[in-house]
């Protein structure tokens, strides 16, 4: 409740806790991953799902309110037929009337129940008909009910009535009836065609209704598609990119945050786990090579022991016989013997070392020359000729020294595995084929790869040397090095005429960084 | 006076043969010290030498080629092959090849001195009293 914002920031990160190890890369690769705004997969689908559902219920309502305009206007044409068919019963009457005297009584009904009818059904037909047609339609029917009423009076026994007079009415109550029966019909007509005109706008709005979904649903799904086939595309990309050992961390590729961004944090942490494991694998195995130069290393170190202690008994056996300048001499000589000891270690013990990862400009050649010196001891022993040439004033590269150092170890030591005794290796740095890389060949003139284990050797644990001289891990950790700093090794062998192992490292490494870290950038 | 026995030390080390030259020829011998082993070869077929010693492991003539050339010469030469612990194969390899004995580095004047004094006695040569600074040395 009362939480300082310090710990509701801690409580906020605590969702995806940072790998212990994680590298400031990694670090600033996550924070670039959360800091975005989230559109989650699970919200796209539910806000195209509702967008879909509220035009469902806009076709409905549309569809809804034209049968309910068709049902009114069938209502109507129902009640404007039964008018008319009222009407022209008063209309035969009528005419019978004026042929053979009869029926005035029920023209009279007719007439009445068309004006029931209309009174009945004033609402409605209103609604269809409109005001005017009332206007049109009524008076014609006071008329004529007034004419057929004025006729009746007539008809009373004793009236006598003027032929003139009633001619007069015969017309006009003929008229009337005409116009009004036409009026009603016309109507009928007018809202038939209404009727089936609501009826064709029902079949466009469902065609349009469906032209309108199908191209809606294709746009969603090409959307949801590019999102996740497309996200599934670029994490099989991470993937092989992690393989071959690149393991610069995932950094957002898309401007809103979705389950995909939990997905590549995991990696990113992950590439962590890894990188940290590589590392201790590759600390191991430069500990196997200490482990192959200290024999040389222990010859060496025979020499100078052996000086000092010829020395220093000589110095203890005829102490009271030598002069002071003999004495001195020999102390010098101890003195400087022990300090070569130190340096036969020292190059060992730099090396063995455990250092965290360095990157800096390298001169190549200056250190190829430095590992040479560092297998010397082991060179000599073996009887192994190294001949090493270097392009003068190389560009440098980037990289870490003492990992590099150890490929380098690793491929002369090989090269001397597969000399034989009193052979030669050559080793040279040169600018590569490839431009803007250099190129370091170490040459032997030894037994050579057969070509069906050509494919193999990189992988781990695979090792031709005998049980317990090889972990066979040499070249795969070499391998991890090299691309780690973006070049590859090449190999080029002929049984029985040595093998030439190529490392290329490209010029200008810029040492991994995040481009476009602040959200507002990608 | 009697015959001097005749030594040559052959080491790359220049200092390994600066000490060993006094040692032996306290020891009673006539000593001559070699740092290239190439010389030393050279110098094998001029004069006779009763006993070798040689450091086994230098760049390009190697202890073996001294042992090869002084027992063609004179088989009876012993020859005393010095080596590194890690190359005690090739030291075995020496013995059967004909070397007297070899002594591995590091070693100490007393080391040398017993080495020597058993060839000079195979060969019948009288060895000198050890200096009597050797029992402080061993205190």
């Amino acid at each position: 409740m009362n939480q300082t914002p310090d710990t509701d920031e801690r409580a906020a990160r605590e969702t995806i806790p940072p790998s212990p190890r994680a590298s400031s890369a990694t670090d600033a690769a996550r924070r670039a991953l959360v800091n975005r705004p989230s559109l989650s997969l699970r919200l796209h689908i539910f806000l195209v799902s509702l967008l879909t559902f509220f035009f469902g219920v806009g076709v409905a309502l549309a569809l809804w309110h034209n049968s309910q305009g068709v049902e009114e206007k069938l209502g109507f044409l129902d009640i404007a037929n039964e008018f008319i068919i009222e009407l022209q019963q008063a209309r035969r009457f009528e005419k019978n009337y004026f042929l053979y005297g009869t029926n005035l009584g029920e023209a009279m009904d007719n007439t009445m129940r068309a004006r029931e009818i209309l009174k009945r059904n004033a609402e409605p037909l209103r609604k269809v008909a409109g005001e005017r047609s009332f206007a049109v339609m009524l008076p014609h029917l006071d008329r004529y009910q007034e004419l057929l009423a004025r006729l009746e009076v007539m008809d009373q026994p004793g009236v006598r009535p003027d032929p003139e007079v009633k001619k007069q009415i015969e017309l006009e109550l003929r008229d009337h009836g005409h116009q009004m029966v036409s009026f009603a019909e016309n109507l009928v007509h007018k809202e038939q065609i209404s009727v089936r005109k609501a009826m064709a706008s029902f079949r466009g709005i469902i065609i349009s209704s469906l032209l309108f979904l199908t191209a809606f649903m294709l746009a969603v799904s090409w959307m949801l598609r590019r999102r996740i086939v497309g996200a599934l595309v670029r994490f099989s990309g991470y993937a092989q990119r992690i393989a071959r050992g690149d393991y610069t961390p995932i950094t957002p590729a898309r401007r809103y945050k979705d389950e995909f961004c939990d997905l590549a944090l995991a990696i990113n942490g992950m590439i962590d786990e890894i990188q940290s494991r590589e590392e201790v694998l590759i600390q191991s195995h430069k500990m196997r090579a200490v482990g192959t130069l200290t024999a040389g290393v222990a010859h060496e170190l025979n020499n100078p022991l052996n000086n000092i202690t010829l020395t220093a008994h000589s110095l203890l056996e005829d102490y009271p016989e030598l002069d002071d300048a003999e004495r001195l001499d020999m102390l010098g000589d101890v003195v400087q013997e022990a300090d070569r000891a130190r340096r036969i270690i020292r190059n060992l013990l730099d090396f063995a070392r455990e250092s965290g990862s360095q990157v800096e400009p390298l001169d190549l050649a200056r250190l190829l020359a430095e590992t040479i010196n560092l297998a010397a001891n082991q060179i000599r022993l073996s009887g192994i000729r190294i001949e090493f040439n270097a392009t003068d004033n190389l560009p440098r590269v980037h990289g870490d020294a003492q990992q590099l150092q150890q490929v380098f170890l690793n491929l002369i030591l090989n090269a001397m595995d597969a000399s034989p005794k009193g052979g030669k290796i050559q080793i040279v740095v040169v600018p590569a084929d490839e431009p803007n890389y250099l190129a370091v060949k170490v040459i032997d003139f030894g037994s050579g790869i057969p070509e069906h284990i050509k494919n193999a050797i990189f992988d781990p644990f695979f090792t031709t040397k005998a049980k317990g001289k090889g972990t066979g891990l040499g070249l795969s950790v070499s391998q991890g090095i090299v691309a780690k700093h973006g070049g590859r090794i090449q190999v080029s062998s002929r049984e029985g005429q040595g093998s030439t192992f190529t490392v290329l490292l490209p010029i200008t490494t810029i040492p991994a960084d995040i481009p476009d870290l602040h959200p507002a950038a990608i | 006076m009697a015959e001097r026995p005749q030594i040559l030390v052959v080491d790359d080390e220049p200092m390994v043969g600066k000490r060993l030259g006094p040692m032996l020829e306290r020891l009673g011998g006539e000593v001559e010290v070699f740092s290239d082993p190439y010389a030393a070869l050279l110098r094998l077929p001029k004069k006779h030498f009763d006993v070798v010693v040689s450091d086994i492991r230098m760049d390009e003539v190697t202890g073996l080629d001294i042992l090869e050339t002084a027992l063609k010469i004179s088989p009876e030469t012993r020859v005393i092959l010095i080596t590194g612990y890690a190359m005690m194969s090739l030291a075995r390899q020496a013995m059967a090849k004909g070397a007297f004995d070899f002594l591995a580095k590091p070693f100490t004047p007393d080391d040398l001195r017993a080495a020597v004094s058993r060839a000079l006695d195979s060969l019948g040569f009288a060895v000198a009293p050890q200096p009597p600074q050797e029992q402080q040395s061993r205190a």
